[in-house]
């Protein structure tokens, strides 16, 4: 596989793409050696390989995802001149649809069309229709009668239809050259898997270049034209697919087909763990000295199995303490700050009190044993756990719950991404290990490992479909009982039936409005008045302004506390710096305004929490208003106190001055822009694979946050003809409540600029609607607190019954 | 050198340790003398502060971006609650002290059942009871519960000193050592530096994360609530604000320190010498002369800084991975 070897040449001319001695290695793993790979114009390249053979790394070589440690890329025959990246991959027509999927669930269908191609986005309202339409016709040549609408939020289609517009969306860019598809049939019912392989041959015949990974193989040799097979980082077979087939293919992907089935003694302990419905119609005892492997189409229910019974919940019940190997290192398995010895010990703190003590040389002996059982270095034990390669760092994991003493051990698909050296340790350790009286439960997503079982409990639809036991565990029978029920994987149904609860929690800071607003008039009629409404609501129009500000900061996942004392600063010099010279002054709070927006771009770039650097900020700002201001006083200049006091007969200005922003706020949220933002606020890295740039965006949130918090300062000192730098504080927690309040989930993204609003009016109206009702001011702040809590307990409440069905 | 490296980053403690050093130097050039004495009024200063920030850590440190922002409305009420319960009187002041407890207790439930069982983000649950706290204590400070002075007792812990040594730097020292102890070599630090870097492995391995959860809430609003109590008995009373400052300088004390703010890993010394750290930048300004304004931002930049430069540490740590294992 030499770069020289031009033996196979693509039918057309240049390639699309090639790949030339591809290395790439993470730490002291190497995930791609060597690699060298040819696509051309109307080829299906069908990738295939076991876990953790390099296809997804080379895949995001290819699309700049990763940079190569070595090797290089040519795009049209010619070497790029820059670094190969993300833009460059964009540019030249690669898409891929991933396998975790890369839409944002809180963005329509049409607007994930238009995150992906922006081109034709304007700021006219109606800017969607072209991506609209873009979305429907996308979907109906892929999948014909889809039924998906395009005003959906992605949100709420189910996986299938999320990954039918993903890869929709795929096809349709403009200028696309290569699709490159991961896994793309796993969640697809059959009917759309067949109009996906129609879509894909059809659009091959005319130019369209395609890389399919699947570990379907059948498929893979029935949709492709040639193969190409990764094994352990390296290419190891490159060929036309029809000069290969299933049996081959796994052959060389290290099958193994040794058929020497190990002779397993059958042994039977006491039964340790009981399960039940809804796993299974007749109750199953798992007992001790067994090793029972979970077997059955990936997600079948095999994880919440295994659970389940870590919980000892759900349909199942243990008599026995439980260890967990996770198979997710990074997301469940290791420690990432620890060394090894301390990631295996944690296994040994169970039941232990917790001001026991820790003692290291103990641990360190207790781990020494279960290392030498794995084969672990034991000169690594003091390493840090994220310098062993993946295999290493599993076998820690393992030995984490041998310390343990625990009798059940579960496994959730330990050996994924591991080298078979390493696997063949594990399987002779579990055998030791059941020899020795445990009960292990072993979840495998790689059927060869199905040889190492006493029993099999093969699962389909969330449900044990066979229970199989020594020699009837074969793979025709597995494969059998995996395809038993039938897959509910569809695509149509979905989420009715949600809809009333998430409306009436929707409706809740309106409801609050209105109750407010009722006990008020009811309290004191006057306030019901054009003239009473308009001295309620005065003081509102600032805190609306702070509140939106923190909105656009929270829907990107932030929050700002720093942003009452920037609106309480902009106020200080609109009283001192405005007054004296406009033209100065306009100069200052832009200045503010810009050093606010780099503070955001500086959280980005630096990844830091926003909550310590804005409170830190928070302090700055201070600092500076009272260098020019130490006590409370200045004047507004005149013109700032007419753009507020003009008046339109019979309604009062406060209520058209927040009507206004309110709209302003509706209407950014809106456009292109603030679909971008939420985009970044729900899922930054299909942003930024999408070739959106995470600084420019936390640049242009922190200037819209900024605007709006210097129009608070600017209103405020109209206002009250006067400034004061300490009256920032309280804005900043107003203003988080109010956003809170009117809807916003702080894991950004999802934001309500009406509900918001709606919040910031109805926090300023209940201290005045206390002091109506006489009761003391004090309880304002607390009111406030319960009022907040109340709404997010309701909500979190609502989300947990949505759970539920 | 290497050693000192590779002791600096086991023991995170040391940069602001060295930061003291530098800062004293600087303080006694500036006052243009060498004095023992401005330095215990420094520590003792600091330990009020160590005291809000060692509970502020463990908040930190149990990840997710997790910071008590009710330690202030904690301070100030449990301030008033000693006004209230122990009246002046030496006999009481162990009656006072367990108020303070119940106070933080109950709070720190309230915070941890929020957190835990609404899973309000826990910024916005210990801003809400900061809220309610508020008001209670604007009440406590309308209600005229009769004299307000404070036990000599107290007095004596918040400002005595024995041998010219704070009374109360050396109570801080001890609960530094002690967290420190526990935080290193206990059971509960290592699950609550579990949980820290990742509540899924955690609860796969066993750790009981609710309970470690609570216990970190909780014991951040009784570390408050008693420094409240002491911290009145130094002022020689309560007021509304008394609590305000301790907020952004207990968060500020724990990222100095070497506190990761991702959650993780806390560091008791750090935290001790950061917080004497800060204190020794505000004296230093004072002495210089510097107005209030400009003191708060030294502050706020040197918070943004030390996170801006910090930042980029755990990613090249990841980067420069150790040779390949056979």
């Amino acid at each position: 596989m030499a770069a020289a070897d031009q033996s196979s040449p693509p039918p057309s001319a240049a390639p699309i793409v090639s790949l030339r001695g591809i290395c790439k290695t993470y730490g002291a793993t190497r995930a791609n050696d060597q690699i060298d790979l040819d696509i051309a114009a109307g080829e299906i390249i069908g990738l295939v390989g076991g876990n953790g053979a390099g296809k997804s790394t080379l895949m995001k070589v290819l699309c700049g995802v990763v940079p190569a440690t070595s090797g290089s890329i040519l795009l049209d025959g010619h070497l790029a001149p820059d670094a190969h990246d993300s833009g460059a991959a964009q540019s030249h027509g690669i898409r891929m649809v991933h396998q975790e999927l890369s839409l944002c669930t809180n963005l329509t269908v049409a607007e994930n069309f238009y995150v992906e191609a922006p081109g034709a986005a304007t700021l006219r309202p109606g800017w969607r229709d072209p991506y609209r339409a873009r979305a429907a016709a996308a979907l109906e040549i892929v999948f014909p009668d889809h039924g998906i609408h395009p005003d959906a939020r992605v949100g709420d289609l189910t996986l299938g239809e999320r990954q039918m517009v993903e890869i929709a969306r795929a096809a349709a860019t403009p200028g696309v050259r290569l699709i490159i598809l991961d896994e793309p049939t796993s969640s697809l019912s059959a009917k759309r898997s067949a109009q996906l392989i129609a879509f894909v041959q059809k659009r091959a015949a005319a130019g369209l270049a395609f890389i399919f990974i699947s570990h379907k193989l059948k498929e893979i040799i029935e949709i492709a034209t040639s193969v190409v097979l990764l094994r352990n980082a390296r290419k190891v077979w490159n060929g036309k697919s029809h000069e290969t087939s299933v049996s081959h293919l796994i052959e060389l992907m290290g099958g193994q087909e040794t058929n020497a089935r190990l002779q397993l003694p059958a042994q039977t302990g006491s039964a340790l763990l009981h399960i039940g419905k809804p796993w299974s119609e007749t109750p199953l005892d798992l007992c001790a000295g067994q090793i029972i492997v979970l077997s059955g189409l990936e997600g079948s229910g095999q994880q919440p199995f295994l659970h389940a019974l870590f919980k000892g919940d759900n349909g199942t019940q243990r008599t026995a303490p439980v260890a967990f190997v996770a198979g997710d290192r990074q997301k469940e398995g290791v420690f990432p700050l620890w060394d090894v010895v301390s990631n295996i010990s944690i296994g040994r703190l169970t039941g232990r009190s917790a001001l026991g003590r820790l003692d290291l040389s103990a641990e360190t002996n207790a781990a020494i044993a279960p290392s030498d059982q794995l084969r672990l270095d034991k000169s690594r034990l003091r390493s840090p756990i994220l310098e062993l390669s993946g295999g290493n760092q599993q076998k820690a994991l393992v030995a984490r719950a041998l310390v343990s003493d625990a009798p059940v051990i579960l496994l959730d698909d330990p050996t994924r991404g591991v080298d078979i050296a390493t696997k063949q340790d594990f399987y002779r350790l579990l055998q030791d290990l059941a020899a020795t009286g445990r009960c292990i439960v072993w979840h495998t997503t790689e059927d060869a490992e199905l040889e190492h079982a006493h029993r099999v409990l093969v699962f389909a639809d969330n449900r044990i479909s066979a229970d199989l036991t020594g020699s009837a565990i074969t793979p025709a029978a597995v494969l059998d009982a995996s395809f038993k029920a039938p897959s509910k994987a569809a695509e149509d149904g979905g989420a009715s039936g949600r809809g009333l609860l998430r409306k009436l929690v929707a409706s809740l800071p309106y409801l609050s409005l209105a109750l407010v607003l009722m006990l008020m008039f009811n309290a004191n009629p006057i306030t019901a008045s054009a003239f009473g409404l308009e001295l309620l609501l005065k003081p509102a129009v600032a805190l609306v302004l702070i509140v939106i500000a923190q909105m656009f900061i929270v829907g990107g996942s932030e929050i700002d506390l720093g942003a009452g004392a920037f609106a309480a600063l902009v106020s200080v010099l609109a009283a001192t710096v405005l007054p004296a010279s406009t033209p100065l002054g306009l100069i200052a709070i832009a200045t503010a305004v810009a050093a606010y927006a780099l503070v955001g771009a500086l959280i980005q770039w630096r990844q830091i929490p926003a909550i310590v650097v804005t409170l830190g900020a928070s302090f700055i700002w201070l600092g500076i208003g009272f260098s020019i201001q130490p006590t409370p006083g200045g004047t507004a200049a005149e013109w700032t106190q007419t753009l507020i006091r003009w008046k339109i007969p019979g309604i009062p200005t406060s209520i058209i001055l927040i009507s206004l922003f309110a709209a302003i706020a509706l209407a950014i949220n809106r456009t292109p822009l603030g679909v971008m933002l939420r985009g970044f606020g729900n899922n930054a890295q299909a942003m930024r694979l999408s070739g959106w740039s995470p600084i420019r965006q936390a640049l242009i949130r922190y200037t819209i946050a900024g605007v709006f918090a210097a129009l608070a300062g600017l209103v405020l000192t109209a206002v009250n003809s006067a400034s004061d730098i300490r009256s920032g504080d309280s804005y900043t927690l107003m203003s988080i409540a109010a956003v809170v309040m009117g809807g916003a989930a702080l894991i950004g993204g999802v934001i309500s600029p009406l509900g918001a609003v709606v919040g910031a009016v109805t926090l300023t109206l209940i201290g005045a609607l206390l002091g109506m009702l006489s009761i003391p001011s004090d309880l304002n702040p607390a009111t406030q607190g319960l009022l907040l809590l109340a709404i997010l307990a309701l909500r979190s409440l609502a989300a947990r019954r949505e759970d539920a069905i | 050198m290497k050693a000192f490296m590779r002791f600096a980053q086991s023991n995170r403690w040391i940069w602001t340790a060295i930061g003291v050093v530098i800062l004293w130097v600087i303080l006694s050039a500036v006052s243009g003398r060498w004095s023992l004495s401005t330095l215990s009024g420094i520590i003792l200063s600091a330990s009020f502060l160590t005291i809000i920030a060692l509970g502020q850590m463990l908040v930190v440190t149990t990840g997710r971006g997790n910071i008590d922002l009710s330690v202030s409305s904690v301070l100030t009420q449990s301030a008033f609650l000693a006004l209230v319960v122990i009246r002046g009187e030496d006999g009481l002041i162990w009656l006072g002290l367990l108020a303070a407890t119940g106070l933080g207790v109950m709070v720190g439930l309230v915070n941890a059942a929020l957190v835990i069982w609404l899973r309000i983000p826990a910024i916005i649950a210990t801003l809400a009871t900061g809220y309610i706290l508020a008001s209670v204590a604007l009440f406590t400070n309308a209600w005229n519960f009769g004299p307000r002075v404070v036990a000599p007792g107290l007095k004596w812990l918040a400002s005595g000193k024995v041998a010219g040594v704070p009374i109360f730097a050396l109570v801080t020292l001890a609960l530094v050592v002690a967290t420190a102890l526990m935080l290193g070599h206990s059971v509960y630090g290592a699950r609550l530096s579990a949980i820290g870097q990742s509540r899924a492995a955690a609860r796969l391995a066993g750790v009981p994360v609710n309970k470690v959860l609570t216990m970190a809430f909780v014991a951040s609003s009784v570390l408050a609530a008693l420094m409240g109590t002491v911290l009145g008995a130094y002022v020689g009373g309560a007021f509304l604000e008394m609590g305000q400052p301790y907020l952004l300088q207990s968060v500020a004390a724990v990222v100095l320190g070497g506190t990761l703010i991702n959650g993780g890993q806390g560091t008791a010394l750090g935290t001790w010498f950061a917080a004497i750290l800060l204190i020794l930048m505000v004296t230093i300004m004072q002495i210089m002369g510097l107005p209030r304004g400009t003191q708060d931002m030294v502050q706020g930049v040197v918070v943004i800084l030390v996170l801006a430069l910090a930042a980029r540490s755990p990613a090249r740590r990841g980067a420069k991975a150790a040779p390949a294992q056979p």
